[in-house]
């Protein structure tokens, strides 16, 4: 045999070696962790919930807390975040899904239209938690998740370049000329297709001219919506004269904004608290304050609240009820979530809590006066549409920008019925 | 030609070699062969004896037919030499990649997708579930989960009335009755009453399938409610808004209209009216029809379907080219540092692309990106903006994702050619680039065309490029929908499939399999083409 | 057939010196203008990926001023967090890359030997259905794989959810095909001369096949297994369906990628540290497997 037979023999067995090592690996972690069945001998059960990595220490207290109480054990497993709800609704129907999952209340719609979340009853709690996270959490009069947190944008201020707060659009953009520094506003693109439909929106809603129509229930009413007529005119007429006056600028991307903001090249920055922690290392003072409205009325963001769901095939429903709705949703538990990710507490009592930290009191004021991102499945079509409208008239594409929005908003209409 | 012109000085140490390989070399193969055999098939039955404990009777025929084959091909010496060699990677492709290609095929002709998520039966929960409401303003009941003695292993639920604080005891088929001798903890949570003996929260746990079936009616009308428990110590007044009938398998309303099953996997009423959610159902050719027929596809289609051709062959000949280029240049001997060179070439490949294709978004932008800020001093080319520039920029992006790999396989087909084609080329007196364009680049196409056939459909294929890169964008204005100057076949059809309604997987696996009667047969042609490439050499 | 066939094919450049092609180094300089300026096409968009990874607040696109910061306290977190054991996945993700990467070369190798030396009914047949399967869309690959493992699973634990060894078979599912073309032309190029002399010499087709042809085709196996070892390193699709419950047993591609899955909270300057170590394997291997690449037949002559 020669030299390189050999060792192309000697590869191939380092191959199955190598092979055999990840069967041993693989082996033993599945029987520790991915087979409950066996290890759920304590007797009482064991109940699955999926979650992020950022959730997963806190939940882990919650977990051994909710084990020395009532004996159940909750097997938490770590996720991708986007990759929770697509695998919640293609495993569920499997019987081999989780019993419950963190996700975004805007989701709700899909996992309802899938059938695999079942309501739940929140019991005398309701009113422990903050009005609009309820509400987000509430699809069809049920309330389908504990909610847990909330997260809006605000408008970041640099009160260095601009000392004092501005209360309208004009005047926030005539403050930020005056201020020398290169923008006058910066309001993050998520790209040059799509604009940002999240970003603007607050401009958007404070022309009236909100997603979908809010139905009697208070709920949105997912197959009308309310961004058409006049409203929408005058908003897609105002982005259009942004664009001239160059003060929204389709090719900011929010990383862009982020960079330039800590770096001191503009005032103002609308932003989600997610960037606090740049602005705070590059020691820009700032304030938070509500977004200044560009139209008649208030420019209230969307909110998006994070929550637990159930799953409609879960095994152990009493032990998955009793630790989401009663270990999650309290206090003690929600504010430690805070510490961990910095949101505002749906829980009203750890939110008062949390409100010693001056960002979280100042996000949470601006998001109570929000309201919660739509969450009908309609929501997915709607975004895309949206956002290529705003991105022809802001990149000057659009000859009659009030026509180019009409048209958009009688398509989605039309897709939505 | 002889066996001498290939045997190395060391004559001996042949003969010596050829002799151990005559007396040992066929019996050592046999007890190999019948050990390795002997262990696959052992591992075998003990998978066959697993699938039949757990009665996967498909697993149980797949695995049986397996052994059968792999015994049948490796056990006679010196016969289907073809299987002996192709077996091994036949079998995994047959398990993990024809498997997915059958289950799309499968699900090409069912409703599968949002709203059709699951079976009938995980529907008709779900309709239950959602459908079960508490009654607006009723009280919390304390509760707690018993059996009751001698009454057998059934579940019983006891409650506080909160209005009288009198105890109450039922079940599914017993209304609400008059309890007694109810005891509480000091936390108020009821731990006994006569006759029955309260679960405490493990036996709950462990029961609770049947207790999340609990529903005590408060009265013999059932239009007063029941009460349900969900946590085993409360229990809430619900009303039923939708009654299931099991036996006619339809829906009933609180106002009395009824829900059938339409065949097409949901309940609807008589006037057209759906309740979420339906069902998987198979639906026949209805998804290849509706992909065909979709006219939201027409308009748009020859535009796309002209710029996907661009696309793919424009990348798999900009990649190509450079990477041939580059391979021909580091395999000059007189270049120094090439080891250092070629690790730089590879350096896109070993990056993710998903990432790269992100920070390349970023070069292109219009006002702040490097590419016109530095690279063209200012200019304002609307990269990502324009339709055409956008392709322009697709087109780059792709080939510093794809020319490492052109390079590699470049670099490992020039060291088949055989040393004497330089010669040949040089007898012909022919020149550096002649010599390569007419004598090396034939023979190197002929191991390197097919593979430009599957570079070729897999951009055809390029979704995730496209995507991440401009979604399709900058859209059409002349179609409602989110198509653009960039869309591909492929995100064209995961647009229409993944959009406006949900994901429609039924759909989208019928728009699959048309795209890959599309590529496969313009490769088919391709590979044909290759196989005269072959002849003439 | 001429000696010069069976002699090694050597580097080009080697025979080409001895025929006085001109002074060493004439028309060299045109070489390294391009190779020195696709090295800068190669690398410049990863300096910004770099440069994020030295910056705590970078951003991967926000700028064009790089490496304005340079700190390595990206690293220090990469390596830091108990819930995302980014060693772990580093060995994993090794591990897994080698294994497959191996035993691709060796399907690949066995069936590309077949198509070429054997005649067999449905041979032409075969080989096209080889590059036709992999052209097939993915579009349902995550939910049939999903299906098809949990159903495994449930008989065969070790090939279920959550296994590595899963992953890996479902990766050697896709080893034939382009793969196998590639080594295809190869062998095709291997005169036939040699297996024929082998076999009078009474060796088996085994034997042939391990001892004479393999090593004349080591710069093709260096590539195959090359391309196996990177796609399998930085596979995302199919391995968040099959390892993406248990953190001890992502992949690196899957376990970075949390850090900027959710979109309002991402961390792209940790990612980007991960993704800079995680390039070095890829190129550890190529670095040692180019001796192979380019010299790989002077040493591969039969002894």
């Amino acid at each position: 045999m020669t030299d390189i037979a050999r060792r192309s023999l000697l590869l191939s067995g380092l191959g199955l070696g190598a092979l055999g090592v990840l069967s041993a690996c693989g082996g033993s972690d599945s029987s520790s962790s991915s087979t409950p069945a066996a290890s759920g001998s304590a007797g009482a059960g064991t109940i699955t919930i999926w979650v992020d990595s950022d959730r997963a220490p806190v939940l882990k207290s919650a977990a051994a807390q909710f084990k020395k109480d009532v004996g159940v054990t909750v097997n938490l497993v770590v996720k991708d975040n986007s990759k929770i709800v697509p695998d919640f609704i293609t495993q569920v129907p499997t019987g081999k899904g989780p019993d419950a999952i963190i996700c975004a209340h805007d989701r709700l719609g899909t996992l309802v239209k899938n059938g695999v979340v079942a309501p739940l009853e929140l019991g005398d709690t309701t009113d422990q938690y903050q009005d609009i996270a309820i509400k987000a959490f509430t699809y069809q009069d049920k309330i389908y998740g504990v909610p847990y947190s909330t997260e809006n944008l605000a408008l970041i201020r640099n009160t260095k370049l601009a000392p004092s707060a501005v209360t309208s659009w004009d005047a926030m953009v005539a403050a930020g000329r005056k201020s020398g520094a290169k923008y006058p506003v910066l309001v993050g693109m998520d790209s040059v297709q799509a604009a940002s439909p999240y970003n603007l929106y607050p401009f958007q809603a404070s022309f009236n001219a909100p997603v979908f129509k809010i139905g009697a229930d208070g709920a949105y009413d997912g197959t009308t919506l309310g961004m058409g007529d006049a409203a929408g005119a005058s908003f897609a007429t105002w982005l259009a004269a942004q664009q001239k006056a160059k003060t929204l600028n389709i090719n900011i991307s929010n990383d862009i904004a982020k960079t330039s903001f800590v770096s001191g090249q503009s005032p103002f920055f609308i932003s989600g608290p997610w960037n606090l922690a740049d602005i705070k290392a590059k020691k820009i003072p700032y304030a938070i304050e509500a977004i200044p409205a560009a139209g008649p009325q208030a420019a209230t963001p969307f909110v998006g609240v994070q929550g637990f769901a159930m799953s409609s095939k879960s095994k152990n429903t009493v032990a998955t009820q009793k630790f989401i709705v009663e270990y999650i949703g309290n206090a003690d538990i929600q504010y430690k979530l805070f510490e961990a990710g910095q949101r505002p507490p749906a829980n009203k009592e750890a939110f008062e809590k949390a409100k010693s930290d001056k960002d979280v009191a100042a996000y949470g004021a601006v998001g109570a006066k929000g309201v919660p991102m739509p969450a009908v499945p309609a929501m997915d079509s709607v975004w895309t549409d949206w956002g290529n409208a705003e991105a022809a008239i802001l990149s000057g594409k659009s000859a009659d920008p009030a026509a180019t929005w009409q048209k958009m908003v009688t398509g989605l209409q039309a897709k939505i019925k | 030609m002889t066996k001498e012109d290939f045997t190395p000085p060391a004559q001996r140490e042949e003969r010596v070699h050829r002799a151990q390989v005559r007396f040992s070399g066929g019996a050592w193969s046999w007890v190999i062969k019948i050990v390795l055999l002997g262990g696959f098939d052992a591992l075998m039955v003990l998978g066959l004896l697993a699938a039949v404990a757990k009665a996967s009777w498909v697993i149980v025929a797949v695995i049986a037919v397996g052994t059968i084959a792999v015994n049948l091909i490796y056990l006679p010496p010196n016969r289907e030499l073809p299987g002996k060699y192709l077996a091994p990677g036949v079998a995994f492709m047959l398990i993990f990649s024809v498997s997915v290609m059958l289950y799309t095929v499968y699900v090409g002709f069912t409703n599968y997708g949002d709203g059709h998520n699951g079976s009938k039966d995980d529907a008709v929960l779900a309709i239950q579930q959602n459908n079960q409401a508490r009654v607006p303003d009723s009280a919390t009941y304390k509760a707690a989960v018993a059996t009751k003695n001698g009454g057998g292993d059934e579940l019983w639920l006891i409650v506080v009335d909160p209005k009288t604080g009198q105890a109450r005891a039922g079940n599914n088929e017993t209304p609400l009755q008059d309890a007694s001798g109810v005891t509480t903890s000091s936390l108020g949570a009821i731990t006994g009453a006569d006759g029955y003996t309260v679960l405490d929260f493990a036996a709950v746990s462990t029961r609770s399938s049947e207790v999340s079936k609990l529903a005590v009616p408060l009265s013999d009308k059932g239009a007063d409610g029941f009460l349900h428990t969900t946590t085993g110590s409360q229990a809430y007044v619900y009303r039923s808004t939708m009654a299931y009938d099991e036996k006619a398998d339809t829906f009933t309303d609180t106002t009395g209209t009824v829900y059938r099953d339409s065949g097409q996997g949901s309940f609807v009423s008589a006037d057209g009216k759906t309740i979420q959610p339906g069902w998987k159902v198979n639906v026949g050719f209805s998804n290849f029809t509706a992909a065909i027929t979709n006219s939201q596809v027409r308009g748009p289609f020859l535009k796309v379907l002209v710029w996907t051709f661009v696309f793919a062959i424009g990348s798999v000949v900009s990649c190509f080219a450079l990477g041939l280029i580059l391979a021909l240049i580091f395999n000059d001997s007189r270049l120094r540092g090439r080891r250092w060179f070629r690790l730089v070439m590879i350096l896109p490949y070993a990056f993710p692309a998903t990432m790269m294709t992100m920070v390349w978004s970023g070069l292109f932008n219009q006002d702040f990106g490097f590419i016109n800020q530095v690279l063209l001093g200012g200019l304002q080319v609307p990269w990502l903006n324009d339709g055409s520039w956008a392709k322009v920029a697709i087109l780059v992006v792709n080939l510093w994702l794809g020319f490492p790999y052109q390079f590699l396989v470049a670099t490992g087909a020039l060291q088949s050619l055989p040393d004497d084609v330089n010669e040949a080329a040089e007898v012909d007196g022919a020149s550096g680039w002649s010599a390569f364009w007419y004598i090396k680049f034939p023979l190197l196409m002929v191991s390197l065309a097919p593979l430009l056939i599957s570079t070729f459909a897999f951009n055809f294929n390029n979704f995730n490029l496209i995507y991440m890169l401009t979604r399709g964008g900058p859209r059409f204005t002349d179609t409602s929908l989110d198509i653009g100057s960039t869309d591909i076949l492929i995100s064209m059809v995961y647009k229409v499939a993944f959009g406006d309604q949900g994901r429609q997987y039924g759909l989208g696996s019928a728009f699959a399999i048309l795209i890959f009667i599309i590529v496969g047969v313009i490769s088919w042609i391709g590979f044909r083409q290759t196989r005269a490439l072959e002849d003439i050499n | 057939m001429s000696t010069a066939a069976l002699n090694p094919p050597t580097e080009t450049g080697a025979p080409r010196q001895s025929r006085s092609r001109g002074p060493r180094g004439r028309g060299l300089w045109w070489r390294y203008v391009v190779a020195v300026a696709a090295c800068v096409f190669a690398v410049f968009p990863i300096l910004y990926v770099l440069s994020a990874s030295l910056n705590p607040s970078g951003t991967m696109t926000g700028s064009n001023s790089l490496f304005t910061t340079i700190s390595g306290s990206n690293y220090v977190k990469l390596f830091a967090n108990p819930e995302r054991p980014y060693g772990r996945w580093y060995l994993n993700t090794t591990l897994l890359a080698v294994g497959v990467s191996l035993l691709t070369v060796l399907f690949s190798a066995l069936a590309a030997y077949a198509f070429s030396r054997l005649r067999f009914r449905g041979r032409r047949g075969g080989l096209l259905s080889l590059m036709l399967i992999q052209m097939f869309p993915q579009m349902l690959a995550v939910t049939a794989i999903f299906l098809l493992l949990s159903n495994l699973g449930d008989v065969v634990p070790v090939l279920g959810i959550g296994s590595l060894l899963a992953l890996a078979a479902v990766y050697l599912g896709g080893a034939l095909g382009a793969n196998t073309y590639l080594m295809y032309g190869f062998f095709n190029s291997v005169p036939r001369a040699l297996d024929e002399a082998a076999q009078i010499d009474g060796a088996g087709h085994a034997r042939t096949f391990f001892t004479i042809i393999l090593p004349l085709v080591i710069p093709t196996l260096a590539v195959v297994g090359l391309l196996s070892f990177i796609n399998t390193f930085n596979e995302y699709v199919v391995a968040s369906v099959v390892v993406g419950n248990d953190p001890a047993t992502q992949t690196l591609a899957l376990g970075l990628y949390q850090y900027v899955s959710e979109q309002t909270n991402s961390n792209w300057p940790v990612f980007a540290a991960g993704t800079v170590l995680a390039c070095l394997p890829p190129l550890v291997v190529f670095f040692w497997l180019q001796k192979y690449l380019v010299s790989g037949l002077t040493s591969g002559s039969v002894k």
